[in-house]
């Protein structure tokens, strides 16, 4: 062996053994983290969620990366976050953002490595912040390679991965859902000569999942991600995995056989990991997806969603209470997930039509602000940037019961940009301070994937991290503190609630209990100064805390509690006997 | 603002709870428990249909039921305390009740609604009868719609009703107010009506509460407040309406309510009517008239006996109150056997304008006055009858009408009247 071969030998043995041994530190991270104390993390997780194209571009080609996100995750510590759900960051021809996936196993070379992809997932457990990937197991991308080989001819191996047929009309009970888009859920292969089934875009074919190879397969991507240490999966679209004549396709018994096989099997060799159900339907059909503990440890709550909207413009708690009145009781160790807004549109298609009309006419008057049954806006301009329905908002999210999520940008009160289309208009570059680019990206502006927000009152000038994180009384501060005041308590995250009903239906309030703890939250939805009396004459001689100031409110007697409220002002209450 | 004293406690309590709204529903009651559960569940669905999105209250004000009216009521409500799987609402319907302290009078109802109206900051409001047997959902929205969309202050109804229903306003009420006001309002005095927030904090404020007279005939004070104030006034037709059954010795606190409140507000409003000449159309959505034709029994007999007894009891009180002309005119109609008896439309008129006069003037207590008009006018009703007893729906209209004209042709006659004092 000369020289050169033989330092090029210790080289690689050095690189190896250093890898091995962050490998090892990872590996002791990870078990830290799901520690037996931690097995149910997710219930009192902050999740923070981001794409990392729209985040921070390190190296300037004007889209955002991995190793852009690690830069930052000092920031997303600072905010007080607990875990990060990235969106879909596999190589895809990104006809849909990234949940069109050509290839599971790989990153896209947009935003870097697998090695990049390791840094970051390495630096946010050192902070103590956990990681959620998607993962789309219902489709793929027209382009992933399963798919050209599937419509290749009628008799490749992985034909049966799909769904195929030779008309377009077989389950016809199932209905459309990018109405504006897709007039079917069939579309014609013209390779192939037959049609394909897909529930999305139809450049996003649907996988078959009566086809065992297709569900060992899929076990086998989540693994690859689970040994490289995830904390969970989101994953998307799950109540479409079967198809059955007769049937809406959705929410089918054979869907969730496959998502308790996945959960068996994440039980017994990942322990302590996650998985998210995206399910958009109605409570009671969401409610199986959580079996008996033995499916998804969590699932968002879509319905509450757009009435928490609908209850801030109405000053009326009825659609809120309402709906979590219809809220079935879910197994102790599952979790509701909650958020304001995503990287979708606020949908509205758990709502009635009277309630859809109402929030049209509320929230998206401009009607190039819906799309299919929603509406594309973030959160600041939906509230037409009034900083106190922002802060009624959060409070509400953070305080009821589930686990929220916070939308990257909304901390600081990002607005969007409608004329992009879809729902491109949410998924601008974060910004970052009032520099080039919003702090972002150092490309030349034409070069960045989407235009950086610049209008008067939602630009990077005007709404940025830095000036925020500058500011005492800055949104971001704010968000920092609800975050931490949540934190400073598990019951917002593990405890029971029970709504009170004051008279003054303007006020929404709440107890929250967990063990011998008892927190008190009084929300005014109302745009103008209220007044209400709180019934809690078997809390008689506890004092009151407010959570935020930690001061003494008068103590609770025999008559009942009467608070006043400014516009949408909120209180915390800690209850304490003294 | 109002002074609100008169409002209990609990009731403010129940106010501060709804907090400002878009539309008030006012419900005055007194033992209504065998209507008004349907009358209720039907305004609850008429807002339901027509103002989903708007904050609304339904009012009661109950002058003492006894036989869980109140209840009846407030049972509609639609809160989440109470979730109601059968009733779909975007957001809280509260429905309250409050007792006032007083026998029941629609007059302190009325203030009372007035005033949580105004607390409440309603934009527009309507009071429903609790006797409105034939109230559909649309009433709803015939008399709030033009107060909350349109900028209307009163929205007086229109009915399809009995040609020999409501003869009181056909024969006195209307064309009276036409020909001294200007404006040809069907129904002054309305069971159920809309009106704006900005009227009835106007009334509120401006109408005589404390000294006990501002509580009669409310309905009418409201109606020429409205016009006597440059308010926006239209009609709105609400369809069929049943006739309420009367007796006889109700008539006579009828015509407290209508012609004695008429009468006094003459006094005060006299720069307001005593210059306008001719009348005026108010903007009104569907017919302002429709007449129902079917057979009905009249007591004539009756009718006739009461005016001839009336003439020749009455016959000193006459005196102090009509002209020597026109009671000679009515004794020689009195003499007159039943089948040639007719009450001349001149006549009446002259009869009517001659007793407002003398209202003013107070010849004699003013009670008396209103009462010794009972007999008269069962005199002009039986005449009505019996002129209209084959008439078409033309015939009738054309005959109100030309009552209308008269009232407007010898109102000079009132006007000289009313200055001779002075």
């Amino acid at each position: 062996m000369n020289n050169a071969l033989h330092l090029d030998c210790l080289l690689r043995r050095f690189c190896s053994e250093v890898r091995s041994c962050q490998e090892i530190w990872s590996v002791a991270r990870r078990k830290r983290l799901n520690s037996n104390k931690d097995a149910l993390w997710y219930k009192d997780a902050i999740i923070y969620q981001l794409h990392v194209r729209a985040f921070h571009d390190s190296n300037g080609d004007g889209v955002g990366d991995f190793l852009g996100l690690e830069q930052k995750l000092d920031y997303l510590q600072e905010l007080g976050i607990s875990a990060i759900w990235l969106m879909p960051f596999f190589p895809s021809p990104l006809r849909d953002d990234g949940y069109d996936i050509a290839d599971y196993n790989s990153v896209n070379p947009s935003y870097g490595t697998l090695e990049h992809f390791r840094k970051v997932l390495d630096s946010a457990h050192q902070r103590g912040i956990r990681i959620i990937i998607e993962m789309v197991l219902n489709h793929t991308s027209d382009q992933h390679p399963w798919f050209q080989e599937a419509r290749s001819s009628q008799n490749n191996p992985r034909r049966d991965w799909y769904v195929w047929s030779d008309t377009d009309t077989r389950y016809k009970h199932t209905r459309i859902i990018f109405l504006d888009t897709e007039k079917s859920n069939w579309a014609w292969d013209p390779t192939s000569k037959s049609f394909y089934w897909h529930r999305f875009f139809s450049h996003q074919p649907d996988l078959n999942y009566d086809n065992p190879e297709v569900r060992e397969q899929m076990w086998n991507v989540m693994k690859v991600w689970l040994e490289m240490g995830v904390d969970g999966f989101r994953l998307d679209a799950v109540p479409y995995l079967v198809e059955r004549e007769d049937t809406n396709c959705e929410n089918l018994p054979e869907t969730h056989n496959i998502l308790k096989e996945l959960r068996r099997k994440l039980d017994q060799y990942f322990p302590g990991r996650m998985l998210l159900a995206e399910a958009n339907q109605w409570p009671a059909d969401l409610r199986p997806y959580f079996g008996d503990s033995d499916e998804f440890h969590m699932a968002f709550h879509f319905p509450l969603m757009p009435r928490m909207f609908m209850g801030l413009k109405l000053e009326d708690r009825k659609p809120i209470t309402e709906i979590l009145q219809q809220t079935p009781e879910i197994p102790p160790s599952c979790q509701w997930s909650l958020f304001l807004r995503n990287h979708d549109e606020l949908t509205l298609e758990m709502v009635t039509d009277i309630e859809r009309d109402y929030m049209y006419d509320m929230y998206a008057q401009d009607k190039t602000m819906r799309l299919n049954l929603g509406i594309r806006r973030r959160l600041a301009p939906l509230l037409n940037n009034d900083r106190r329905r922002i802060e009624l908002m959060n409070v509400i999210l953070m305080s009821l019961p589930g686990t929220p999520i916070i939308y990257y940008g909304d901390e600081i009160g990002m607005g969007d940009n409608i004329s992009l289309g879809d729902r491109n208009g949410v998924r601008t570059p974060m910004q970052w301070s009032g520099g080039w680019n919003a702090g972002f990206s150092n490309a030349e502006p034409e070069k960045l994937y989407a235009p950086i927000i610049h209008d008067p009152v939602y630009g990077y000038p005007a709404v940025n991290v830095t000036s925020q994180r500058e500011s005492e009384h800055s949104l971001f501060h704010w968000m920092q503190r609800v975050i931490a005041v949540r934190k400073s308590s598990a019951v917002f995250g593990r405890g029971s609630i029970e709504f009170l009903y004051p008279a003054n239906h303007r006020i929404l309030a709440y107890l929250r209990r967990l063990d011998n703890e008892t927190v008190l939250i009084v929300n005014n939805l109302s745009s103008a100064a209220q007044a209400v009396e709180l019934d809690l004459r078997r809390y008689k001689g506890n004092v009151l805390i407010e959570m935020f100031g930690n001061n003494l409110f008068p103590r609770l007697g025999d008559l009942p509690y009467l608070l006043t409220l400014g516009p949408y002002q909120s209180y915390w209450f800690r209850l304490r006997r003294v | 603002m109002e002074d609100g004293n008169f409002l209990t406690d609990d009731f403010l309590r129940q106010l501060i709870n709804v907090g400002e709204v878009d539309i008030l529903v006012g419900l005055p009651t007194h033992n209504n428990a065998k209507n008004v559960g349907s009358i209720v569940h039907t305004i609850r669905d008429g807002l339901l249909r027509s103002f989903p999105r708007e904050r609304a209250v339904i009012i009661n004000a109950d002058g003492g039921s006894r036989d869980g009216t109140p209840e009846l009521i407030t049972s509609v409500s639609i809160d989440d305390v109470r979730p109601d799987s059968t009733v779909y609402a975007l957001r809280t319907l509260h429905a309250i009740s409050t007792e006032y302290a007083s026998t029941p009078h629609s007059g302190i109802a009325l203030r009372t609604i007035l005033a949580a109206a105004e607390l409440l900051r309603a934009k527009a409001c309507i009071v429903m009868s609790p006797e409105s047997g034939s109230i559909t959902p649309e009433w709803v929205s015939s008399l709030l719609r033009p107060a909350y969309y349109d900028g209307f202050d009163l929205v007086c109804p229109t009915y399809r009703r009995h040609k020999f229903d409501g003869l009181l306003m056909t024969n006195l009420l209307y064309p009276m107010v036409r020909a001294l006001y200007g404006v040809r309002i069907r129904e002054s005095y309305m069971p159920e009506f809309g009106f704006s927030g900005r009227l009835g904090s106007q009334f509120l404020g401006q109408n005589r509460w404390n000294d006990g007279t501002g509580d009669n005939g409310i309905e009418l004070r409201l109606t020429l407040a409205a016009v006597t104030g440059g308010f926006r006034i239209c009609q709105s037709f609400l369809g069929e309406k049943n006739p309420v059954e009367r007796r006889a010795a109700d008539l006579v606190p009828t015509l407290r309510q209508t012609a004695g409140v008429l009468f006094s507000a003459l006094e005060s409003d006299f720069q307001a009517w005593s210059g306008v000449s001719g009348s005026q159309d108010v903007p009104t959505t569907g017919s302002d008239l429709e007449l129902v034709l079917d057979p009905l029994r009249v007591n004539r007999k009756r009718l006739w006996e009461m005016f001839v007894s009336g003439v020749s009891e009455l016959e000193s009180v006459f005196q102090s109150i009509l002209s020597p002309s026109t009671l000679a005119e009515l004794k020689r109609i009195a003499g007159l056997g039943e089948e040639d008896f007719r009450y001349p439309t001149e006549l009446w008129v002259r009869t009517v304008y001659e007793f407002a006069a003398a209202h003013r003037k107070s010849v004699i207590n003013r009670d008396h006055i209103i009462q010794a008009l009972a007999p008269l006018f069962r005199g002009r009703v039986f005449t009505f009858v019996v002129e209209n007893r084959k008439g078409s729906a033309n015939d009738v209209a054309n005959n109100i009408e030309a009552l209308c004209l008269e009232f407007e042709r010898l109102k000079p006659y009132l006007v000289e009247m009313w200055k001779s004092k002075e």
